[in-house]
């Protein structure tokens, strides 16, 4: 259990460094523009520091916007998902609830538990970001579909992610 | 006031949220376009010094594609200069087109296997028949001469190197145009001599050496090298040392030239011997 906190920083940048190095540069279409830094927050444990968290997801949302140019933007939405997540985990937690032993990954919560969970948080991100991006609803379906494709993109990545990293 | 400190404390969680958002949703608000600019300067200088590594690094990658790229462009090139086509002088005016007939043919090739250490060096090319190579054609690179053909196979051939004392290349010097066989004498990599020119020329060490065009394997000032030493030979000649200016250790995209008037020029020569 010692390792919990470099565990963390050490994922802190990892994700970092390929978001900014290697998502920033996927674009298809300008459509898709997987972000898949929002991993960060899926891995931490189950009881982990909620302020704690909203601290992370400020200084996670500024490093991203000044690589970016974007002041604000990405911020909101990790700040917000960041919030936001207890009250996804109380929502699809098991019966039993969960063990605080365990940690949300697909060994412990199984696959169909870990979509749900991804999905349901990049969607929550990918919403605020896109739509705090163009900050306004003029182009509400265009926006939508930026929000729906780009989902989808960082969720394979995220999942498929899991099965490389934490095999068993 | 205890009262609120405990308000705080209960909602801490929720105050936070709420600051935080404040703050990044006024970030994004307030941030016009030219407090944009500063951010994005800020934080290009910040991403400066990773983002040139990161270029260096994916420059170095793609390194195989630009050669490539070049190279081709090079061989376009080639095969566009003025002295690859025949040009009539019957009409002393007409200064040729590409209407003119194609006097030499480049072919764009990569080295597949090269040594220069050896006492009898050989370049192998990915470049055979099927694309139109015979012995005795002439590869150059863009620095300079490189050899000649030797044997071909259907897919491959084999260059004897510049560097091979059965090599051997009638150069001139460019300023005064003496001219006189050039070899490799195994002394060095980088170094060739140039036999046979007459004492009274005068020679300049730095001096560029060219190929003269006799023979029908290479066109007539493809570049050789510089003057890098001479001294008389029996009184008579000047012995140079020439300074080759290709890199042999680094050959990569070479041209090999092909003479559309060799055949032409052979049998015409050939039959005049005869006679």
């Amino acid at each position: 259990m010692n390792k919990g906190p470099v565990q963390i920083i050490l994922q802190f940048f990892v994700l970092l460094v390929l978001q900014l190095l290697l998502f920033n540069n996927i674009e298809f279409s300008g459509y898709i523009n997987p972000y898949v830094y929002v991993l960060f927050f899926l891995l931490l444990p189950f009881t982990f520091s909620k302020a704690l968290m909203l601290i992370l997801g400020l200084v996670m949302g500024l490093v991203v916007d000044l690589f970016m140019g974007t002041p604000g933007v990405h911020t909101t939405a990790t700040v917000f998902i960041a919030f936001i997540r207890p009250g996804v985990l109380k929502f699809i937690a098991p019966h039993d609830g969960y063990d605080p032993n365990t940690l949300p990954r697909i060994s412990y919560m199984g696959l169909e538990w870990f979509i749900k969970y991804t999905f349901i948080i990049v969607i929550i991100h990918h919403v605020v970001l896109f739509y705090v991006e163009v900050f306004s609803f003029a182009h509400f379906f265009h926006t939508l579909l930026k929000v729906i494709l780009s989902s989808v993109f960082s969720c394979t990545f995220i999942i498929l992610s899991q099965f490389f990293v934490f095999r068993k | 006031m205890r009262n609120l400190f405990r308000f705080i404390l209960q909602y801490h969680v929720l105050i936070l949220f709420i600051l935080f958002e404040i703050f990044s949703i006024t970030l994004v608000v307030t941030t016009g376009s030219y407090q944009e600019a500063r951010f994005y300067q800020a934080g290009q200088r910040l991403s400066h010094t990773l983002s040139y590594k990161i270029e260096n690094i994916r420059d170095y990658l793609s390194l195989y594609k630009e050669n490539k790229r070049l190279a081709t462009e090079n061989n376009r090139l080639y095969n566009l200069l003025k002295s690859s086509y025949k040009i009539s002088y019957i009409d002393s005016s007409f200064r040729g087109d590409t209407v003119s007939p194609r006097y030499y043919r480049y072919i764009n090739a990569k080295v597949i296997n090269n040594s220069v250490n050896k006492k009898y060096n050989y370049i192998t090319l990915d470049k055979g028949r099927n694309h139109g190579i015979e012995p005795e054609m002439a590869v150059i690179c863009n620095d300079g001469i490189v050899g000649m053909v030797q044997s071909v196979s259907d897919n491959f051939c084999v260059v004897l190197s510049l560097l091979n004392p059965r090599f051997g290349v009638s150069a001139k010097i460019k300023s005064s145009g003496f001219y006189g066989p050039l070899s490799w004498k195994e002394t060095s990599r980088d170094k060739a001599v140039l036999e046979d020119i007459p004492h009274h020329a005068t020679i300049v060490k730095g001096d560029t050496i060219l190929t003269s065009g006799y023979g029908s394997t290479f066109p007539e000032n493809c570049l050789i090298g510089v003057i890098a030493n001479f001294k008389l030979k029996g009184g008579n000649y000047y012995e140079i040392t020439v300074q080759l200016s290709p890199d042999f250790q680094r050959l990569d995209q070479v041209q090999v030239i092909r003479n559309e008037f060799r055949n032409e020029i052979k049998t015409l020569e050939q039959t005049a011997i005869n006679e």
